[in-house]
């Protein structure tokens, strides 16, 4: 038997072994798909040993962790405070620059002309900050809630759409530009009515995607708003078609385009006050409709409400 | 005996560092404790069947702590233990290269094979060349790392070693003869 043994003993292991884990594969996928409810005892049993040793021996890595946030990474905080500081007031010389060129170039009279062309309140806002991820392409913007600004209202100037509000403060909001990759438009090509979808790419240029192959779509073509989708109003300029890419062997076609509005040059910008049914499935509370009963009793001849809402006319594309 | 609960101690102790780890370090650049653990027993540990058995145990606590199938790591071990016992023997692994370049080997034909298994065992297909440059960095880490962890075992082995199983493992790491 020793003779055996030393001889088959561990050809014998390694199967068995092998048989083993093969079996608890097996056995651990059909649980998987059965959607079978606990694990087995033994299973359960190592994982109640696992997590409390994991714990007392992890304990001093998270205590060091935790002393390395706490306190010497304080460091850190310090200098980004300070050049916080500083980029606060390059940003207050900056926006007191802005305003009075707004001013000098007659920006200001533009705006007014826009209002006149919607007949949506329409709030002015200026930006006051980009995103600071290389990743995602937002703005903040300085109205919030407090002056009716709600996730979803889309966000515009004279010159086009510029994205839509995802989140907002009391004096607040973040809004989405139309660059990022998670932003998503259905458009049309003003001159053939082509339609597609815009998309953001994370650069300075958009992709107009899902047009059919065989479409009218020429480069300097305008791209506005189609008014699908419950989001953003017919007509709002998108973009102008820069290039065409080539189809290859695809049915669909994609072009670029170059945004209607200078995301490089934005200052100012109007928050729509009333959204599109879209964004009211997806952002509408109860207290939504107090806010917009309340916006609804302005007096409509008022060119601008108490807190800065204009009411305006028609969109012209 | 004795040295093999220390073994099995220090492949579990191996293991629960490297969850500590990967908190701190990026998956790519922590090495596989568990898999070099294993690696390292192969070269110094001499009764095969009890050999098997700690890489399979050890294997199946990697499995526990990780999101694979159970046995899919248990399996590996195995298949990762009787390579290093064989790579030990065909080749020269005692000095530090030899066995840096053997366990990046060995460490993206293991990627490469639990790619395998998880696509036969869930039905999905898993693109591997996409997890290739992934797997390339896991291997360098892990043959850097590789010396260090097998060193640690031969001192274990040479520091329990009071049945025959440590004394082999303990001259093979000398490089002696019986």
């Amino acid at each position: 038997m020793p003779d055996f043994w030393r001889r088959l003993g561990a050809p014998i292991a390694f199967g068995l072994l092998a048989l083993l884990t093969t079996i608890t594969m097996v056995s651990d996928r059909r649980a998987i798909r059965d959607e079978a409810v606990g694990l087995p005892w033994w299973q359960a049993l190592l994982l109640e040993v696992t997590v409390p040793v994991q714990k007392v021996l992890l304990s001093p890595v998270d205590a060091a962790s935790s002393a390395w946030d706490r306190y010497v990474d304080l460091v850190g905080v310090q200098d980004e405070n300070g050049r916080l500081q500083e980029r606060v007031r390059e940003l207050e010389e900056a926006n007191l620059q802005f305003r009075e060129a707004l001013v000098a170039s007659g920006h200001l009279q533009r705006i007014a002309a826009m209002r006149d062309d919607f007949e949506v309140e329409m709030l002015p806002a200026e930006i006051v900050g980009l995103d600071i991820s290389p990743w995602f392409r937002s703005v903040l913007i300085d109205r919030g809630h407090a002056y009716g600004v709600r996730s979803g209202s889309p966000v515009l100037t004279d010159q086009g759409v510029v994205g839509l509000v995802t989140a907002a403060s009391p004096s607040a909001a973040r809004a989405m530009l139309l660059l990022d990759r998670q932003s998503a438009i259905d458009g049309v090509v003003q001159r053939s009515r082509a339609r597609g979808v815009v998309r953001g790419r994370g650069t300075g240029e958009l992709e107009f995607e899902f047009v059919v192959r065989g479409s009218d779509v020429r480069e300097g073509d305008v791209v506005i708003t189609s008014g699908m989708g419950g989001v953003y109003p017919k007509g709002l300029r998108i973009g102008v078609v820069r290039s065409l890419a080539d189809p290859g062997g695809r049915l669909l076609q994609t072009a670029v385009l170059v945004p209607a509005v200078d995301f490089g040059r934005l200052e100012q910008a109007f928050v729509m006050m009333h959204r599109g049914p879209t964004m009211e499935l997806l952002y509408g509370e109860p207290g939504d409709r107090d806010v917009e009963a309340k916006a609804g009793s302005a007096d409509p001849s008022a060119p601008a409400s108490a807190n800065g809402v204009a009411r305006v006319e028609t969109p012209r594309p | 005996m004795k040295q093999a609960l220390a073994l099995l101690l220090a492949g579990l102790l191996a293991l629960v560092v490297q969850s500590g780890i990967v908190r701190v370090v990026p998956h790519p650049l922590c090495p596989d404790l568990g898999l070099l653990v294993v690696v390292a027993i192969g070269l110094y540990w001499e009764p095969l069947p009890s050999g098997f058995a700690l890489a399979a145990v050890l294997g199946y606590a990697s499995d526990v702590l990780s999101g694979s199938l159970l046995g899919q790591h248990g399996l590996l071990r195995l298949l990762s233990f009787s390579a290093s016992r064989l790579g030990g023997r065909q080749l020269n692994l005692r000095g530090v290269v030899p066995l840096a370049v053997f366990v990046a080997a060995l460490t993206l034909a293991y990627a490469l094979a639990l790619h395998v298994l998880q696509a036969f065992f869930s039905g999905t297909s898993v693109s591997w060349m996409s997890s290739l440059g992934r797997a390339t960095v896991h291997a360098l880490v892990n043959g850097l790392a590789a010396p260090v962890v097998a060193a640690g075992i031969a001192s274990l082995c040479s520091w329990t070693g009071d049945d025959e199983g440590g004394r082999r493992g303990f001259r093979l790491d000398r490089g002696t003869s019986p």
